[in-house]
């Protein structure tokens, strides 16, 4: 099988099952569905395998999708060392996380199930053609996509309000951030008269660019750094990769969104999703080289959201929730890489965090499954006994999150703070790299509080299990290898302390180009020495929510407990800025517009033409001499007007 | 005025037509007045009858044959009208008694 064909499999395998399943497919057995859910996109990941151990690389054109004129869209695949960077991401992950499912959803009614998988399958696939995509046309295709299947997936317990109001605020939210991705992508092709990134980014190289022959426009040259309609094509990619990666100041659908099934949260709204703001970036790195403003937006950004979600999550008593504000945090962190520069930290942060969220997630909703539902950490209390596996599972996540050496999470954020505090000459580097610091210390909080309430101590009076029972094999085995890989996975890259193999930097260097700067020693003594202080804060959490001995911060800050309890307002604020004065408009145009000029016409004629019909009916008597009498009356006025006539 | 020889007499054309437009006018009256159904039909034909002689008169008048044509052509109209007519009646007093005319009166609008 040639390359081509093979990167076209990795993308059709996951559609091929969502066709499968889709409609009338919970008709079949449903042994069918558990084979063709998950195996499909084990299959996709076989497909990737194969790509990256051939070294594939190319940009596979399939068919022209559209041609007018000097506008040319092809479906092209673009495989390189990114994309299959990603593509394993999301197959490897989304396989073990859709094989979790299976017991996960297993309560579901047969068509329900059958539905989940449908949804998982699309996910997978908007997914992957988002990633593989090679021009910017259907790089929109899979944003959208994904952006529908998220949707579909938050509100998959339709009968739950709750699950659609957040479904739709997500769907809002996404489509901010769809109308940036669309205008930037019109701006690109209004500046460079191509769709297709290889013919972009090979006119941002040469630093002139031509309109194709035919186009009576002299060539352009860019200086690099002051191109305003790169900047302003930056911009407006950055709201879309906002809006997607929940970050501020389109944040908010986040949380709401672990109204879905946790393998939903743990897949869409942890692992893959949500991480395609960073991707983004780091494709369209070539841009973003040459327009710094955008660029240190996108550090500013993620360092300011890092820190913002990490003190939200201290205050959260939902487990997901806190998981959700976490999530938040660490795309933060990969945002502050990427928009500094580091984008193979960056990534290797996505790879990491891939691992341990989806971890923690899965082994949450085992948490949650062995509660029967039940998601409020100060209901848990002293699992730690009772589940073990799954509190192993979960403590090998919660500290790969604080980064505690030698789990995946310690290398990945130290190299990203390494690489912050080490960039030379750049003040901008250095103010993020100081709240990426203070936000790593805080996840150490926020982790332990968690990690504490829910499985240490003796168990709340108010546990809806007295004893809980470990989950099965199904949902057992993808958290335990998940967990291996958050422990072993970080000896791939130990740039972080300065000696080892370094090989997501190696392996993306064709993609995203090679390490810029080196750390500098200092850099690694302070990464362990904020290892170190994050794990004995975590430590800490443990005198404040299980022994007690130290009175709790909030009584000490109240007023601060109360505004990370509102998330800082935001939900308040946008309500007062955009969704009343929108209800408020919609309620003028209801009541002074569609009432009495829309419906006032639409019933006015209906009204009218009754009025006539039944003034005219009134001629019908029925009676047969009126008939005659006005045929007669007829007849004599006629011959009186030929009388008339006749005798003038 | 001219005149038209009947009989071996000659009479003034204006009678023969005063005499049409008397009858026509007593055939329209009894459409108008009468109840009956079948009164109807009848005043119908002295309707018809009117318009006949009339044409009758202008033929001889004028000495052209398309007059008494026409006349040959509406009693044959006038025939199959009477068909249809007294077949409908015959239909409507299998179903009911029908005295008068007003109670047909289930189009009314």
């Amino acid at each position: 099988m040639s390359t081509s064909q093979l990167a076209l499999a990795v993308l059709l395998l996951p559609a091929a099952g969502a066709i499968l399943l889709a409609g009338r497919g919970w008709r079949l057995p449903r042994i069918v569905t558990v084979i063709v859910g998950p195996g499909v996109v084990w299959a996709s990941f076989a497909a990737t395998l194969m790509l990256f151990f051939g070294q594939a690389k190319g940009d596979f054109t399939y068919w022209t999708w559209i041609k007018s004129g000097t506008f040319d869209v092809p479906f092209n695949l673009l495989v390189d060392n990114l994309s299959i960077f990603m593509c394993l991401v999301i197959t490897g992950v989304g396989a073990l996380i859709v094989t979790y499912s299976v017991g996960y959803m297993e309560h579901e009614d047969d068509p329900s199930y059958a539905r989940f998988f449908t949804y998982m399958d699309v996910f997978i696939f908007s997914m992957l053609l988002l990633v593989l995509a090679g021009n910017f046309v259907f790089l929109i295709v899979g944003w959208a996509l994904v952006g529908l299947s998220s949707y579909l997936l938050i509100g998959f317990w339709y009968q739950r309000r709750s699950a659609v109001l957040a479904a739709r605020k997500a769907f809002v939210m996404n489509v901010i951030g769809d109308v940036g991705m669309i205008l930037g992508a019109f701006v690109i092709f209004v500046t460079y008269h191509a769709v297709t990134y290889g013919a972009v980014f090979a006119q941002l190289k040469s630093g002139t660019f031509c309109p194709p022959p035919g186009q009576l426009t002299q060539c352009l040259h860019i200086v690099g750094g002051d191109s305003s309609s790169l900047e302003l094509a930056a911009f407006l990619l950055l709201v879309g990769a906002v809006a997607k990666s929940a970050q501020l100041p389109l944040h908010t659908w986040l949380p709401d969104a672990m109204e879905g099934p946790t393998p939903v949260s743990a897949l869409i709204h942890a692992a893959t999703m949500v991480t395609a703001g960073v991707y983004l970036i780091g494709r369209m790195h070539p841009i973003y080289d040459i327009a710094t403003y955008a660029h240190n937006t996108v550090a500013i950004v993620g360092a300011v959201t890092a820190l913002f979600a990490a003190t939200i999550a201290i205050v959260q008593t939902d487990i997901k929730r806190v998981l959700a504000y976490s999530t938040m945090s660490q795309i933060g962190y990969m945002f502050l890489a990427v928009g500094i520069g580091a984008y193979a930290a960056g990534f290797f942060h996505l790879l990491a965090h891939a691992f341990f969220k989806a971890l923690l997630f899965m082994a949450a909703g085992n948490v949650i499954h062995a509660m029967h539902d039940e998601q409020d950490m100060r209901k848990f209390g002293g699992l730690f006994r009772q589940l073990p596996r799954t509190s192993w599972s979960f403590l090998i996540g919660s500290l790969a999150l604080v980064g505690v050496i030698p789990l995946v999470g310690f290398f990945s954020k130290e190299q990203i703070l390494g690489a912050a505090f080490s960039k030379p000459d750049d003040s901008l580097a250095l103010a993020v790299w100081v709240v990426g610091v203070v936000t790593a210390l805080i996840t150490g909080f926020y982790t332990g509080r968690m990690w504490w309430m829910a499985f240490g101590g003796k168990p709340s009076p108010e546990r809806p299990v007295a004893v809980p029972h470990e989950a099965r094999l199904v949902m057992m085995v993808p958290v335990l290898i998940l967990a291996a890989l958050s422990v072993v996975g970080g000896f791939i890259q130990t740039r972080a302390l300065g000696i080892g193999p370094s090989q997501v930097s190696d392996f993306l260097a064709s993609a995203v180009g090679p390490v810029r700067w080196e750390e500098n020693a200092g850099a690694i003594v302070i990464g362990l020495a904020t290892m170190v202080l994050a794990a004995l804060l975590f430590l800490a959490a443990y005198r404040w929510y299980v022994a007690r001995t130290w009175t709790p911060w909030s009584s000490r800050l109240p007023w601060a407990q109360r505004l990370l309890e509102r998330k800082y307002y935001f939900d308040e604020i946008y309500d007062a800025a955009f969704v009343r004065p929108m209800d408020g408009l919609a309620d003028v145009g209801l009541r002074d517009i569609e009432k009495p000029v829309f419906d006032g016409a639409v019933v006015g004629t209906g009204r009218a033409a009754v009025a006539g019909a039944s003034s005219l009916s009134l001629t019908q008597s029925g009676y047969f001499r009126n008939y005659v009498l006005v045929f007669v009356g007829g007849a004599v006025v006629a011959a009186v007007l030929l009388l008339i006539r006749a005798s003038s | 005025m001219s005149t038209l020889e009947i009989g071996g007499s000659q009479l003034d054309a204006a009678w023969f037509l005063l005499l049409g437009g008397v009858l026509f006018a007593i055939g329209t009256v009894g459409v108008l007045v009468r109840r009956n159904p079948l009164v109807i039909l009848i005043s119908i034909e002295l309707m018809l009858n009117a318009v006949n002689l009339t044409l009758i008169v202008f033929s001889r008048q004028l000495q052209n044959m398309e007059g008494q044509l026409f006349a040959l052509m509406s009693m044959t109209v006038a025939a199959a009208e009477a068909v249809v007519g007294l077949a409908i009646l015959v239909d409507i007093f299998h179903v009911r008694d029908v005295e008068d005319i007003d109670e047909l009166s289930e189009m009314k609008g």
